[in-house]
């Protein structure tokens, strides 16, 4: 109330038309929700994420895939996700590099080379940053699995698995425990238990446990599950129906 | 034919479109600092605190991980860095397995406190600075300017909101060197730091157990308690201690303890944390 | 961060099974980052209805005490043992008296009805509007990270044992998540005629 008077009568009537530009609040960033989900094994990698694009309480699209498969013979996946113009524009600018740098190089972009071309993308807007949490997932040099996570303004990490986005917290803690065997113990021993390298199979079936409990809890995930596999044979998709609700 | 290439060549917002600079800049030569794009408005730094500073505002959408326990100390033998590895964002921990010492070189380590990718960044950056200065002058460069260099590059950035507070160890010569740096500016040369949330306990069981003559073995093991001590009380800090020794030769590395483990082994070993109850029987 | 229910942290989380109920809390209390005590339980136990309380220290200690007099007075006026759906209500129509300056809490309540036998668990808002769960109920600040465990480990027809192990997983798991809670952890499991109370070793960070 007092800064609608304010405007009408207190303040000085100004000449906009000879004034400097009048910069208005700049909010370029919203939020389309989502969640990504990167567990590594011995000899592949996985990333899923759901197909729900949000904004506010609306659902825009039930299918927007999430997680792109970055151009050559020896691919990567990743998925830039939370703010999807942010996350499209940077995977695009990324699949562009990647393709040049064959080209350039005649070999194709390793994975932790390309950990690393993220970082300098993300960090090359420290001020103005890309709103996604980023996960870059494929075979390493010794073509094991390997995940890279990664902040908004480019720390990175490699990891045995990660969960970003929307239901991130309360995937994580779910994988810690059943991935890396957190707060387990051997009933045998009494000590702690050592995480193992799962199969494919038993990664599959975590994800799709992990994504239908997020889906329960969180609203802005669900409709459909979309897991994109590497392996050295390259990438191969698996779709999974989640709730719609 | 000429008219359709023309509209090819001619593109706006091709060739000298901004998008295009900043990905051309990245192909050609690399210059010395890195160019970072600014939002398109007057007051960036402005912008930038109203979209990640959580603690202004714990609504924020870009979170930045913070929250640390670092620590480096100069004694007889050496240096001994230790840390801890926990990354929170807000309440919410979202690693409990970062490196927070950051391998400049095979001779100089930087320690990490504040954003992450901030120091991640630079520190990596500086790696790069310290190569080049070793193949301009033909020797290894000193602590004192590999941290000079820095300190004046993060203060070139002053008041656009980097936050690091960062400790670069190693050696100029025969001489081991331990420069505070953060992104205010301050750069101190010292004997013993410690930095993040959790540096008042770190401080605590150090000042208590520092002496110049420690041998190697007492050092790195008070290096490793005095984290356990803040990873203890400090809810920001935690996850795994990580160990390196600095000496002449380059720096070593002396193992991930993990805190969950570690904690009961020195209490069981030194009778210490009595706060913490070991019987686990119910009363009732 | 002023926000008064992420001052002190803490969690609480309740499971019902196959005729039985296990609820179970974090211990410590801080002051922000400083973790001021790694002994201070969540739970209290009124006749046969336990209540998990998170949220402002001061607020968990004083409600703790109020629902001490209030069944003691009910216990007196009623000459029997309060069942867990009127101290449900009992627990709502207290926090509901302060709708315009309410407790900073978030109560979960569990136990089992000592006539049919039944589990019973549900949850609250700060201002006592009651969630009927015949899962599972969560609370504090790592509610977050205690769904996406519960929902994930939780299945209908526990056991006892099973029971134990599956609070327990979540619970430390949820709060290895959270700078705010852990260091230690109560579960009780509560049978028709037996009340089991174990005490968690877990990580101290």
């Amino acid at each position: 109330m007092n800064t609608m008077f304010a405007e009408q009568f207190n303040e000085p009537a100004t000449n906009h038309s000879t004034a400097a530009p009048i910069e208005h609040r700049f909010n370029p960033y919203s939020d389309n929700g989502g969640t990504i989900l990167a567990i590594s094994g011995a000899d592949y990698a996985v990333l899923a994420g759901d197909t729900r694009h949000i904004s506010g309480y609306s659902i825009n699209s039930r299918f927007q895939p999430r997680v792109h498969t970055l151009p050559g013979e020896k691919p990567l996946i990743v998925s830039a996700n939370g703010f999807s113009a942010d996350g499209e524009t940077l995977v695009r600018r990324l699949a562009q590099r990647v393709e040049w740098y064959s080209y350039n190089h005649n070999k194709p972009l390793s994975a932790k080379s390309c950990a690393r071309l993220i970082q300098t993308m993300l960090y090359g807007k420290r001020m103005f940053p890309y709103y996604v949490a980023t996960i870059l997932a494929g075979l390493d040099e010794n073509g094991r699995g390997a995940v890279y996570s990664f902040d908004p303004v480019g720390s990175y990490e490699r990891e045995q698995c990660r969960a970003g986005g929307a239901a991130a917290s309360l995937i994580m803690p779910f994988l810690d425990n059943q991935v890396n065997l957190k707060n387990q113990v051997d009933p045998a021993t009494g000590e702690p238990k050592i995480a193992t390298d799962l199969s494919l199979e038993d990664t599959v079936k975590l994800v799709k446990d992990a994504f239908s409990s997020a889906t329960e809890r969180h609203i802005q995930v669900g409709d459909y599950l979309e897991i994109k596999i590497v392996t050295k044979d390259g990438v191969s998709v698996e779709y999974f129906p989640l709730k719609r609700d | 034919m000429d008219a359709i290439v023309d509209r090819f060549i001619q593109r706006p917002g091709f060739d000298e479109d901004v998008l295009a600079k900043e990905e051309m800049l990245d192909i050609m030569a690399p210059s010395s600092v890195p160019t970072l794009s600014l939002p398109p408005i007057s007051q960036p730094s402005a912008f930038l605190r109203a979209h990640t500073d959580d603690a202004s505002n714990p609504d924020v959408r870009i979170k930045i991980a913070h929250g640390t326990t670092t620590l480096a100390f100069r004694f007889q033998g050496g240096i001994v860095v230790a840390v801890d590895s926990r990354a929170t964002a807000g309440n919410w921990i979202a690693s409990q397995t970062v490196k927070k010492v950051i391998e400049i070189n095979p001779y100089m380590l930087g320690t990490m406190a504040g954003g992450a990718a901030d120091c991640q960044f630079w520190e990596t950056w500086l790696g790069v600075q310290c190569r080049i200065h070793e193949l301009r002058e033909k020797s290894r460069i000193s602590v004192a300017a590999a941290s000079k260099i820095l300190s004046n590059l993060i203060y070139s950035y002053k008041g656009m909101g980097l936050s690091m507070g960062t400790m670069v160890c190693g050696y100029t010569k025969s001489d081991p060197a331990i420069f505070y740096v953060d992104s205010d500016g301050t750069r101190l040369k010292g004997d013993m730091f410690c930095v993040g949330s959790g540096q008042t306990f770190a401080y605590g069981v150090l000042d208590s157990g520092y002496r110049w003559d420690l041998t190697v073995e007492e050092a790195l093991a008070l290096g490793k308690r005095s984290i356990l001590a803040a990873t203890h009380r400090d809810a920001f800090s935690g996850g795994s201690v990580n160990l390196y020794h600095v000496e002449e030769k380059g720096w070593t590395y002396h193992g991930n303890h993990n805190v969950g483990k570690l904690f009961w082994e020195t209490k069981a070993a030194e009778s210490s944390f009595n706060n913490v109850s070991t019987d686990f029987t119910s009363d009732d | 961060m002023s926000d008064p229910s992420s001052i002190n942290g803490g969690s609480i989380v309740a499971m019902a099974g196959k005729d039985c109920v296990a609820i179970a809390c974090d211990m410590r209390l801080g002051m922000q980052a400083l973790t001021v005590s790694n002994d201070f339980p969540k739970i209290f136990q009124y006749n046969n209805s336990f209540i998990g309380l998170t949220g402002l220290g001061t607020d968990v200690t004083t409600l703790s005490e109020v629902f001490r007099y209030k069944v003691n007075m009910y216990n007196l006026r009623e000459e029997r043992d309060i069942e867990p759906e009127t101290f449900a209500n009992l627990v709502s129509t207290t926090l509901y008296e302060k709708r315009f300056g309410p407790y900073f809490v978030g109560p979960v309540v569990a136990g089992i009805n000592s006539k049919s036998g039944k589990p019973y668990i549900c949850g609250f808002d700060l201002i006592g509007c009651i969630n009927f769960a015949k899962d599972f109920v969560v609370g504090g600040t790592s509610s977050h990270q205690l769904f996406g465990m519960c929902e994930s480990l939780w299945e209908p027809d526990l056991e006892p044992e099973d029971l134990f192990e599956t609070i327990s997983q979540a619970l430390m798991n949820a709060q290895d998540r959270d700078a705010l809670s852990g260091w230690g952890g109560i579960v009780y499991v509560i049978t028709k005629d037996k009340i089991v109370k174990r005490l968690l070793k877990t990580r101290q960070d």
